[in-house]
């Protein structure tokens, strides 16, 4: 049979139709969870140790561990993909600042108490065991890493102040932030054009993150103007109004240049913070040191991983993530992904009491260890976020932009209220 | 984003000509064109997936609170009553028409003018071409960067313009109008040459004998410029103008990189006072980081009003500019 064009075009179009047709009724049995012998693993790139997660897959051969990084925005991929219940992954990591926000839906997740997690519970520090906690009890998040947060500094500076430079005594002599400031005042005497702090956000935000209170309490009430908020905002606009203040911006090219040039010789940050300065300012090397914070110890980041309520095989999965976040390998976190460990086991191993040559030899741990075991328990509620973005952002405008301090408090104030209003938080 | 403008029209004469013919026939004609109705599904089908669904979703949305995992809750207009009262959202789109105007009206000048001279150009015709297009296709990440270099107080090079001309430095990224003035920047190099190249189009289309008839007038360059060419030139130039509107409106990538390091607790805050958060990136904010996709929805549809309006009134420009 001769093939004419016309015959061609709607075999053309048969197929098509064929095509449209098969692809929506696949649509209907897209499977919730992995398939076959499979078992998913979301993380983010530098979430895990890739040598910790490649030896995982040697190891649980009853599964075929399928381990996959995601890109972007973690949180809003992981939310459509369990919203639209399709490809859900077996084990997943979960942010810790994301945190309180999945906390309100722990049905999604395995209650990992089901599986015997509280017999590891003493191995892991008790206040990152608590975040992964539900309001109802069950357990969602078993710790990855924890982010303690430290006093980097560098002593050729404080030197030129008359600052101490030992980080045993910088710890000491700067314990409060009063005193961090006082010093503040000497640095800025000393040193023509150097700020011991970047912005008076960063005293606001760590004070806040030193106490066990943020702006919603588990009764789901407005604190954000109680006495541990205002105390925070006050230290940073003091901070503001005596001139300690830079106007750098991190992360900024003129903030890097600042940094290398000994103009901000003082960082407040987590553990990974050093990573970031070895990666932006790495002719620095050698030139800083850590101390403990002023104020008291305090956590920034750190992250989690889950079981979903699609995984076929929990028993099985509690297994790897028990594995893969063990003792000595959350030590080799430390080493391949700068993870700073959940287990206080890790902090006596040789591998995290190794010196640091980018901080003289220093063996950081020392200050990162207490730290992170001094770390309070705090509440935290998914309407914390909301409302910090409305009073740190006024900070931010006093800071910047040169707002009146008593003016920024009230709008950040008011415009607290709305907001907890608008998302059923009594005020 | 840039194909929206073009649309409307195509649907058309279409429409009109089905309008005069009796039902029955017209049921049948439509059966009797079943296969050509088939060949152009897949975009329908794509579009009622990928557009429709969503966009329903979003407006039976914006009636609920949700925080994009646990059960919704109807809210009835709650969402809209607050989006009314919210400064931060009105704050949002004075900022996008702020930076709109500010880079649409010198962007379409400078591109119209570009696209003279293109048409004039003797040798290295299609380098030109090639070369004013090349920032429309670069990813706007990677020039957000770069900018953000430009733009920084100590080390950028706009600040060193200035005080190479003895002026102050500007704190571009970390004031009210540099921040927005630095978007506008931005978005007018990414676009003009994209306009040029499209006025050059609708240059060609401009008969040779006015210019002729004009010099033989005696008129300069400037003047066939302001007489001719633009004259001529007017419903490409409304074109563009809708096209600029459009995308506009929806600026989102430009401010989100350019200020995403300025000590903000969210990336989508839009700098300083939010000063550079555009209609598009609070949406974002709201939706995307503080998981409150009922008021996101409820702002998404705020932004589908405000385009609504703009598209009108854009229309009935061209029009009048017709009739």
């Amino acid at each position: 049979m001769p093939l004419s064009r016309r015959a061609l075009l709607y075999a053309g179009l048969a197929t098509t139709a064929t095509a449209a047709l098969g692809g929506t009724t696949a649509g209907c049995s897209v499977p919730n969870g992995s398939t076959g012998r499979n078992m998913t693993l979301w993380y983010w790139t530098g979430g895990l140790s890739d040598k910790v997660v490649a030896d995982a897959k040697k190891r649980f051969t009853d599964v075929s561990l399928k381990p996959a990084q995601i890109g972007g925005y973690f949180k809003s991929k992981l939310l459509t993909t369990m919203t639209g219940r399709a490809y859900v992954p077996d084990i997943t990591g979960l942010k810790g600042e994301d945190m309180a926000s999945y906390l309100p839906n722990a049905e999604q997740f395995i209650d990992l108490r089901t599986l015997g997690a509280e017999q590891l519970k003493d191995r892991y520090l008790p206040w990152k065991w608590a975040e992964g906690i539900a309001p109802d009890g069950s357990m969602i998040g078993f710790p990855i890493d924890t982010g303690p947060v430290a006093h980097y500094f560098m002593p050729e500076v404080f030197d030129r102040a008359g600052l101490p430079t030992d980080p045993a005594e910088v710890g000491k002599e700067m314990d409060t932030w009063e005193k961090y400031l006082a010093a503040g005042e000497r640095l800025k005497k000393k040193v023509r054009g150097a700020h011991m702090v970047i912005d008076a956000l960063t005293i606001y935000q760590y004070m806040i993150a030193q106490g066990t209170l943020r702006y919603v309490d588990a009764e789901r009430r407005f604190i954000g103007d109680h006495e541990h908020v205002r105390r925070a905002w006050n230290m940073a606009i003091d901070a503001y109004q005596r001139g300690l203040c830079s106007r750098y911006q991190s992360g900024t090219p003129d903030g890097n240049a600042a940094i290398e040039n000994g103009l901000l010789p003082s960082q407040i940050g987590a553990s990974w913070v050093a990573g970031d300065l070895k990666l932006t300012v790495p002719k620095t090397k050698g030139k800083w040191r850590v101390a403990a914070l002023p104020g008291g110890p305090a956590n920034n980041g750190g992250s989690f991983l889950a079981i979903t309520k699609s995984c076929r095989k929990p028993e099985l999965a509690f297994e790897i993530v028990t594995w893969l976040l063990n003792a000595d390998n959350q030590t080799r976190g430390f080493t391949d992904a700068t993870l700073f460990p959940s287990t206080p086991a890790s902090y006596q191993q040789a591998a995290m009491r190794a010196p640091d040559p980018f901080f003289g030899g220093q063996a950081t741990i020392d200050v990162f260890g207490p730290t992170a075991e001094k770390i309070p328990i705090a509440y935290h509620s998914p309407y914390d976020y909301p409302l910090d973005q409305a009073v740190s952002d006024e900070l931010r405008n006093v800071n910047a932009l040169g707002k009146d301090p008593r003016r920024a408090w009230k709008d950040a104030m008011a415009k607290c209220r709305r907001i907890a209003d608008h998302l059923g938080v009594l005020t | 984003m840039t194909g929206i403008g073009a649309a409307p029209t195509l649907g058309a004469p279409a429409d009109d000509g089905v309008r005069s013919v009796p039902a029955r026939a017209k049921a049948r004609s439509v059966l009797g064109y079943w296969r050509l109705y088939l060949a152009i599904s897949p975009f329908y089908l794509l579009f009622l997936c990928f557009g429709l669904i969503p966009v329903g979703f979003s407006l039976y949305l914006s009636f609920h609170r949700w925080d994009g995992l646990g059960s919704m809750e109807y809210a009835g207009l709650s969402q809209y009553r607050y989006l009314l009262s919210d400064a931060q959202f009105w704050n949002s789109l004075t900022n996008t028409l702020i930076i709109w105007a500010i880079a649409t009206l010198p962007m379409l000048f400078i591109a119209l003018v570009t696209a003279v001279m293109l048409n004039s150009a003797v040798r290295f015709k299609n380098f030109y071409r090639f070369a004013y297009f090349l920032p429309n296709v670069t990813s706007v990440v990677a020039v957000a960067i770069i900018f953000t270099s430009i733009f920084s107080t100590n080390f950028g090079l706009a600040n060193a313009v200035l005080q190479g001309l003895g002026l102050d430095q500007v704190a571009w990224l970390n004031t009210d109008w540099g921040i927005k003035i630095s978007i506008a920047v931005l978005m007018t190099w990414q676009w003009t040459g994209y306009n040029a190249l499209i006025f050059l189009a609708g240059l060609q289309t401009i008969p040779s004998e006015l210019y002729e008839a004009a010099r033989v007038d005696g008129a300069g360059p400037v003047h066939t410029f302001f007489r001719i060419t633009v004259p001529m030139m007017r419903p490409i130039i409304l074109f563009t103008l809708v096209v600029s509107t459009v995308t506009g409106l929806q600026s989102f990538t430009e401010p989100q990189v350019l200020l995403a390091n300025t000590n903000n607790t969210s990336t989508f805050a839009g700098g300083p006072g939010n000063s550079g958060q555009t209609m598009v990136l609070y949406f974002f904010q709201q939706s995307f980081d503080n998981n409150d996709f009922g008021y996101g929805a409820a702002i998404a549809w705020g932004i589908f009003l405000v385009v609504a309006i703009f598209s009108i009134v854009n229309w009935r420009l061209v029009q009048r500019g017709e009739k």
